[in-house]
């Protein structure tokens, strides 16, 4: 049985030429939905996060955002992130992405290193996605932590990733199958995110669980929240499991290129027992699961470079990612009108939209 | 295709000694060296009974002469200057020729250019020592699209991995199509799939309408290791015909680099693996039509202008 509601999450806090792009209309609805063409979409003034803190070192590494260069080294304890390797100097053509000597705007928060993608002059802390269960000053342990990659364009990832009832078929081996009692999906969005949360009632338990995580029942009930951040690609994966313990994920999707999609995630595990395999061995699920994603979304890429007359198919299931789509589109738009403002504040708690207490 | 300058052969290919054949798309040249050491390209047919000149022989004053009656041409012109058994010192009408082709040479290559009067391309860099040629069946437009999807298909490169993932895909870059993919070492390593870093990235900046390809590997240091050229130029019944030259540098950081220099560091294949190709997913190839048909829009406002 599946219910699917919908609902904004602050209707009137916009100014009044705000439109919610998700319209009652469903034809104008569908329209849109069926204009995805994810690979021409290039959205700006964002904050990425292109490096684990711990990766960012003496030695310049190299990382790219749509292809747009980008050299991260420190200097004493800052972090410094470039257009052009500082053995290169300014060889090249500056972009208008960095200063005048070539410097990207970079703050380091939760562990990561974050780099502007956009008019340096509109970078501010404030758009810095909340990501409330990971520690402010970073510090996860090693074992938490990793790099996969998708061969995909990354909004085909998080539209994967959105819509968790591929989780059951694709992942069944890791995270259980599709067998329940209910399930009930709520979506809510914002101008600048969307959250999906999909509520199941005495679902089969994830074999992790079962085989390391020390789980005895036959069913759980599970709370799992996605909540993307559309500018910079990254969404928080959270759930909640009973009996089980709450899984923790940061999911960023960086768009290295329009075709490639590099994740540098932190699986925080740090409320599971110490003496529970689960701690050790859930965060490097990820190099399993990831392949399984890139598996049947990698094929898909290409099929979404050109727009097409053939229109996808949909499902109820397929509302969050339907409203993905929409709400992505409505950025793209609003920034090719040359509107980069924020109007949601992206860096404002977000426990209690996604549930989390904090344990 | 008419005003391009296409690298048809290397330049020791060509030799005053034997002309040789080549083709561009279904036009075949024949091409060889006078005893100045000048190249010269007329259509392969001699124009009396349709013959390829390139079963013929280059005469001590560098003309071609055609092997079935004799008839000789002037590599220049094309312009018929004697047919032996004739005894005549008469003078041919100007239709009495071979079409004549431009030619220039530069970087180790002998170019063609089916306009003769073409202006002559900007000379090339010094010719890089390694070279070799490959004949492979695979159309022109395929060749270069699986050199941009997985250059695996159709060259290596001692020690090198090339990785599905790019630092930068393709793009326009002062009038060529240019990309970077991230490569490993071969052997023993982390799967590219689950990589943070990568620690050598090949370049590849490729003329939009001819192909021709400068490739450049590096390593994380932005240090050169490797530069070649490869030339894939259309040829009959759809074959590729491929012409590179290569340059290991003498100063490689690093012990697999250095490796590179244990054997032939650079190779273009032969063949295909078709299977392969079959399924080789469109990536970074896919807007590469969009992008020729922006710069050919450009130059061609350009040149009205």
């Amino acid at each position: 049985m599946l219910d699917v509601k919908d609902a904004a999450i602050t209707p009137n806090s916009h100014g009044d030429d705000y439109v919610d792009p998700i319209t009652a209309d469903p034809r104008e609805f569908a329209a849109k939905v069926n204009a995805w063409v994810p690979h021409d979409i290039v959205l700006k003034d964002a904050w990425f996060p292109l490096a684990h803190s711990f990766a960012v070192t003496k030695k310049p590494i190299r990382r790219a955002i749509y292809s747009q260069p980008y050299f991260l080294w420190r200097e004493g304890d800052t972090a410094i992130a470039a257009e052009f390797h500082p053995s290169e100097g300014m060889t090249g053509t500056k972009s208008a992405y960095s200063d005048a000597v070539g410097r990207y705007p970079v703050i380091e928060k939760y562990g990561y290193a974050w780099c502007w993608f956009g008019n340096p002059a509109n970078a501010a802390p404030e758009h810095i996605p909340s990501l409330p269960y990971l520690p402010e000053d970073g510090g996860l342990p090693m074992h938490m932590l990793g790099t996969v990659r998708f061969d995909c364009t990354a909004p085909l990832s998080l539209e994967n990733l959105i819509d968790l009832t591929h989780a059951d078929f694709l992942h069944a081996d890791v995270v259980g199958d599709e067998k329940m009692d209910k399930e009930t999906v709520e979506v809510f969005h914002d101008s600048e995110t969307i959250t999906m949360v999909r509520t199941c009632v005495n679902k089969s338990v994830a074999p992790i669980m079962k085989i390391f995580g020390g789980v005895k029942a036959d069913v759980q009930q599970v709370r799992q929240v996605i909540r993307i951040y559309l500018r910079s690609h990254a969404a928080i994966a959270y759930g909640r499991f009973s009996p089980g313990d709450n899984v923790q994920l940061f999911h960023p999707c960086v768009p290295e290129t329009r075709d490639r999609t590099r994740l540098d995630y932190a699986m925080n595990t740090s409320n599971v027992k110490k003496t529970n395999f689960f701690r050790y061995l859930m965060p490097k699920a990820s190099y399993k699961v990831s392949r399984q994603d890139s598996f049947m979304t990698s094929p898909q890429s290409p099929r979404y470079m050109q727009p097409e007359k053939r229109k996808d198919l949909h499902s109820p299931l397929d509302e969050a990612g339907q409203k993905y789509r929409v709400l992505m589109l409505a950025l793209a738009e609003r920034q090719a009108r040359g509107d980069f403002a924020y109007r949601d504040n992206v860096s404002a708690d977000c426990s209690e939209i996604i549930g989390y207490d904090g344990k | 295709m008419a005003e391009a300058w296409w690298a048809v052969a290397r330049s020791e290919e060509v030799t005053s000694a034997k002309p040789i054949n080549v083709d561009i798309g279904d036009q075949p040249i024949v091409l060889w060296r006078d005893h100045q050491g000048v190249p010269h390209a007329l259509e392969d047919r001699c124009p009396h009974r349709r013959a390829p000149l390139s079963l013929g022989c280059v005469l001590g004053n560098g003309m071609i002469q055609c092997g079935y009656h004799g008839w000789t041409y002037d590599g220049k012109t094309g312009h018929l200057k004697d047919i032996p058994n004739l005894k005549s010192d008469a003078k041919f009408p100007a239709l009495y020729r071979a079409i004549p082709f431009g030619v220039a040479e530069s970087g180790g290559f002998v170019r063609v250019c089916l306009d003769a009067k073409a202006p002559a391309p900007e000379p090339g860099a010094k010719a890089l020592p390694l070279s070799g040629s490959a004949n492979v069946a695979l159309e022109h437009e395929h060749y270069i699209a699986a050199l941009f999807d997985d250059p695996s298909l159709v060259l290596a490169i001692r020690g090198v991995r090339f990785t599905p993932y790019l630092l930068a895909e393709l793009a326009e870059q002062n009038g060529k199509l240019v990309l970077e993919r991230s490569c490993q070492w071969a052997g023993l390593h982390w799967p590219s799939p689950f990589s943070s870093d990568f620690p050598i990235t090949l370049r590849i900046s490729t003329d939009p309408v001819t192909g021709e390809c400068d490739l450049l590997l590096r390593d994380d240091g932005f240090n050169p290791l490797l530069t070649a050229t490869l030339a894939p130029v259309p040829a009959a019944r759809g074959v590729t015909q491929v012409r590179w030259r290569a340059r290991l540098e003498d100063n490689r950081p690093g012990v697999r680099a250095k490796l590179m220099g244990a054997g032939a560091p650079f190779t273009v294949h032969s063949s295909v693996d078709g299977a392969a190709l079959r399924v080789l997913k469109p990536s970074a190839s896919i807007h590469a039509a969009t992008l020729r048909n922006e710069i050919a829009a450009r130059t061609a406002q350009t040149s009205a202008a």
